[in-house]
């Protein structure tokens, strides 16, 4: 019988197909969804990141770490018991900067809707302005943003900018997190918050919008 | 240009579909290293060069099969571009060999060289520096012009002019690379080398904006070649198309350009060689171009390595013994502040040594380098031209047994030159004058060493 452990390592191996099949296997076994996410997919994916950090691995073991965890995550959702995570009616706009990246936006899109918020997730590519018209559109409690590579860094502040001018910017929190982010970097722009992994998109979110975990 | 570019316009738009995502992920990784093994290329982390005639090629024989098998990933159609082995062939066997550039008295002719020849590589100086400073820049420019070993320079992008930023898809980036290269006139005619080669615009990406620095007063098709480099890992678009036949309208040499970042997508120095030479095979079909720009460098943000000069050397050995076309490699670390920097000035000397014992015909050095580090480079590969590659492998080994003081922080050009006569203080002389001793010591010969 396969365990989270065996997920874990099938995610690190980056192999998509059996990590699917995996995560079929152990939810039909009864294990607990949240488990088989953080302990399983989440967890093979960190152990990736730390091999990339120790330059025991390559961009595109992260690349395929990333599809490997987009093949388990649906199945996941799917399995989260519907109302186990009460909504809490706020609204949170979501999207990457400029580039075409979304491993790290999906993942903390997900983690937001497991953690019981509405998420408007525009997608990659973005303006500033898109996140402003689709914030405003949405009548959103936050805007959180991936920002992974450098060309939208200065992006990111053009974005403060811009909520600025129009005279929203203390209406929405705004987040930030991805790849060429860091935390001296976000506070000099004036986020309202950074997170390093995920997960963090989630304690950001609770503790600005006053949501009890 | 000849015939394949119309026929990869047309295979863009009928060639094998296919998802970005499958093509990088899956597709183009499985089939290179597929050809890796297929041909048993294996470097040895010990070995700063690649000297092994059978290696190289190898080396070609994997480049051509992997441009054959994997193609050109068009990322405006999201189709694959294939050419057959006869085009390439053909290709090859028509592409010019022998270049010329700049005009009157710094005029040269790059012809094929072997590692050993007694022609040295050419000598190619960034000119300019990161600033919006029009005057800091001429001056940076000017100081590496005068040099005597200064064949040629490559500007360095320009970030504004004054107030007005340099923004890309704008008019202001047209206005800013206009100027760099109004400056590369006005600083080469104060070097006495009006003359000089520029090698490529530098502050413009966007096709319009590269096209709108050919001009009266500006580059020119003797002065000035065209980028139509291909995009990372065997990706094209339509830009590449659009300068390749600008570039052949006007006569403008285009530049190829093949630039591979080891440990994003590949393996290592083995697939990083592999894909210089598929790279410049396409981009030999697409553009009709001769001259090529091929180097690596690691995504970890280096230029140095034994896994960065074996690639290049591989690459650039397997062009010399079965392609002959001009081959220019990075000349430098692009570390900045170079100037008491020793990793800076071993590693420059490595890299011209590299380029004399592979074969290479131009070297083109890193930006942050004053004049006087550029004379250094352009007299390390005037006196390495003739080792045998016994004898360069030597000396870059010796180098690299070496343990490098920490880099110190970078300093203005006020304060390491007399900007009245834009000459070196007396502290970079004495910096200059140490290196040339230490490679004097190590075998080397140059003319001006000799007082030393």
């Amino acid at each position: 019988m396969a365990t989270i452990a065996d997920l874990r390592q099938k995610v690190s191996e980056t192999q998509p197909e059996p990590a699917a099949e995996m995560t079929r296997e152990l939810l039909a076994d009864g294990f607990d969804p949240m488990e088989i996410l953080e302990q399983g997919v989440m967890s093979g994916l960190n152990d990736v990141g730390t091999r990339f950090a120790a330059r025991k691995a390559i961009v595109l073991d992260l690349v395929r770490a990333g599809v490997t965890a987009k093949k388990c995550i649906p199945l996941i959702e799917a399995a989260l018991p519907r109302g186990e995570t009460p909504k809490n009616k706020k609204k949170i706009v979501l999207g990457t900067l400029l580039s075409q990246h979304n491993i790290g936006k999906n993942l903390v899109g997900t983690l937001l809707s497991i953690g019981g918020f509405d998420v408007v997730d525009m997608g990659e590519k973005n303006t500033p302005w898109d996140f402003y018209e689709i914030a405003e559109k949405n009548d959103a409690d936050m805007i959180a943003v991936s920002v992974v590579f450098a060309p939208a860094l200065e992006k990111f502040s053009e974005l403060l900018r811009l909520l600025d001018e129009m005279e929203v910017r203390t209406k929405y929190p705004v987040i930030v997190g991805g790849g060429v982010t860091t935390q001296q970097w976000a506070d000099e722009q004036g986020a309202d918050g950074w997170g390093a992994q995920a997960k963090d998109g989630v304690d950001l979110a609770r503790k600005l919008l006053d949501v009890s975990g | 240009m000849g015939k394949l570019l119309w026929e990869a316009i047309h295979r863009s738009g009928t060639g094998q579909i296919m998802s970005e995502e499958t093509f990088e992920t899956e597709f183009f990784p499985n089939l290179l290293e597929e050809i890796r093994k297929r041909h048993q290329i294996e470097a040895d982390p010990d070995e700063p060069v690649m000297t092994d005639p059978d290696v190289a090629d190898a080396v070609f024989r994997a480049g051509l099969d992997y441009l054959l098998e994997v193609g050109l990933y068009c990322k405006d159609t999201k189709r694959i571009v294939r050419f057959t082995e006869e085009e390439i062939r053909e290709a090859i066997a028509t592409a010019r060999r022998t270049l010329s550039f700049g005009s009157g008295r710094d005029a040269f002719t790059i012809s094929p060289r072997a590692p050993g020849d007694e022609q040295h590589p050419y000598t190619w100086f960034p000119a300019g520096a990161l600033t919006k400073n029009v005057e800091l820049y001429k001056l940076h420019a000017m100081s590496a012009m005068q040099e005597p070993t200064c064949d040629g320079v490559i500007p360095i992008p320009l970030l504004g002019v004054g107030e007005l930023k340099n923004i890309l898809d704008t008019p202001t980036q047209t206005v800013v690379c206009q100027t760099e290269a109004r400056i590369m006139n006005e600083a080469a005619s104060w070097a006495g080398k009006p003359g000089l080669f520029f090698g490529i615009p530098m502050s413009a990406m966007t096709p319009l904006a590269l096209m709108s620095t050919f001009g009266p007063g500006m580059y020119t098709k003797e002065n000035c070649t065209l980028p139509v480099q291909i995009l990372q890992d065997m990706r094209i678009n339509y830009d590449r198309f659009n300068l390749a036949f600008f570039a052949d309208q006007h006569g403008i040499e285009p530049w190829m350009s093949s630039s591979p970042s080891l440990y994003g997508y590949l393996t290592g120095p083995e697939q990083g060689a592999i894909e210089i030479i598929a790279h410049t095979l396409g981009m030999l079909a697409y553009s009709g171009g001769s001259l090529t720009q091929a180097m690596c460098m690691s995504i970890h943000g280096t230029y140095v390595g034994n896994d960065i000069s074996w690639c290049n050397s591989a690459a650039a050995l397997a062009a010399e013994r079965n392609l002959g076309l001009p081959w220019v490699c990075f000349g430098s670390t692009g570390t900045p502040g170079s100037a008491f920097s020793e990793e800076a000035w071993y590693e420059t000397a490595l890299a011209g040594i590299n380029a004399c014992i592979s074969g290479m015909e131009a070297l083109w050095l890193a930006g942050g380098s004053t004049g006087i580090e550029c004379r250094f480079a352009g007299e390390i590969a005037r006196a390495a031209a003739r080792l045998s590659p016994e004898e360069g492998v030597s000396i870059i080994k010796q180098i690299r047994s070496i343990e490098y003081a920490p880099t110190p922080a970078p300093q203005s050009l006020g304060k390491l030159y007399d900007l009245e006569t834009l000459q070196p203080k007396q502290e970079l002389i004495d910096q200059y004058r140490k290196f040339t001793r230490i490679f004097r010591d190590f075998g080397l010969d140059y003319p001006t060493w000799r007082e030393a």
